[in-house]
């Protein structure tokens, strides 16, 4: 994905993970960290997402209960893309 | 090369969260835009990473320009820029404001970016307020109006911070 100008709110919650795992290009991070700078919702945002990466980071798989693990993948079986 | 870096409270970079020391070289393993490298800007970037604080910084061997920013091998902090405080940022908000409603207040639609303007500022968010005028600006004459009307925001700031032209 190659951006134009800069990010809009749409563009940042679809590069969040990219930019989280340094798979940016330069000119895109570059674009993704100005838009931060004036934009306080996708700031919160990217603060949300690092903190879930670190709460759910520390999980391992026998802390998450049977019931809860079935369910999870019965969801994913069933997803198809939009 | 003298730069000029914006950080967080207690000189703490805004995306990498490095708490720079003052006086110190530090140095990084190359001078990729983003990856590596010392970030800072020029005189001119300034509108487009306001921040809590500014930093006269050195730069040193290879700086690498880019759009909006440089990237250097080694940069050391040589002086908060104490002029650069809330109220000025307060008064740099107020300056887009009337330089907006001057250019555009009674121009259709585009004066529709002035209550947008002052709605931020009563929020205390200039950052977007003056992003918000660029806009004004390029919905006006172009995108050569947004670059013209950031230009006037960074001579502004550096007017008023008693800035070089670097």
């Amino acid at each position: 994905m190659r951006l134009e100008r800069e990010v809009t709110c749409a563009e940042l919650v679809e590069l969040v993970t990219a930019y989280l795992e340094d798979a940016l290009a330069p000119e895109d991070r570059e674009r993704v960290e100005e838009h931060l700078v004036f934009c306080d919702g996708c700031s919160n945002y990217l603060e949300q997402m690092r903190a879930t990466i670190a709460a759910t980071g520390r999980l391992r798989a026998e802390d998450i209960p049977r019931e809860l693990q079935e369910r999870l993948l019965a969801a994913f079986r069933e997803w198809t893309p939009a | 090369m003298i730069a000029y870096k914006f950080l967080d409270e207690g000189g703490v970079s805004p995306f990498a969260g490095f708490r720079w020391p003052v006086g110190e070289w530090v140095e990084a393993a190359g001078a990729e835009r983003c990856r590596l490298g010392i970030h800072a800007c020029r005189r001119d970037d300034l509108p487009f990473w306001l921040g809590r604080e500014l930093w006269e910084i050195e730069l040193e061997d290879e700086v690498v320009a880019h759009r909006r920013k440089v990237v250097a091998q080694r940069g050391r902090l040589v002086r908060r820029v104490e002029a650069w405080n809330q109220a000025l940022l307060e008064e740099f908000g107020r300056s887009v404001l009337g330089r907006t409603r001057g250019r555009f207040g009674s121009v259709p639609l585009v004066s529709g970016y002035i209550a947008d303007i002052e709605r931020f500022l009563a929020l205390g968010r200039v950052p977007i307020a003056a992003f918000a005028a660029a806009r004004a600006a390029e919905l006006s004459g172009g995108a050569a109006a947004y670059d013209r009307e950031r230009l006037r925001q960074a001579g502004w700031l550096a007017d008023r911070l008693g800035l070089g032209s670097t």
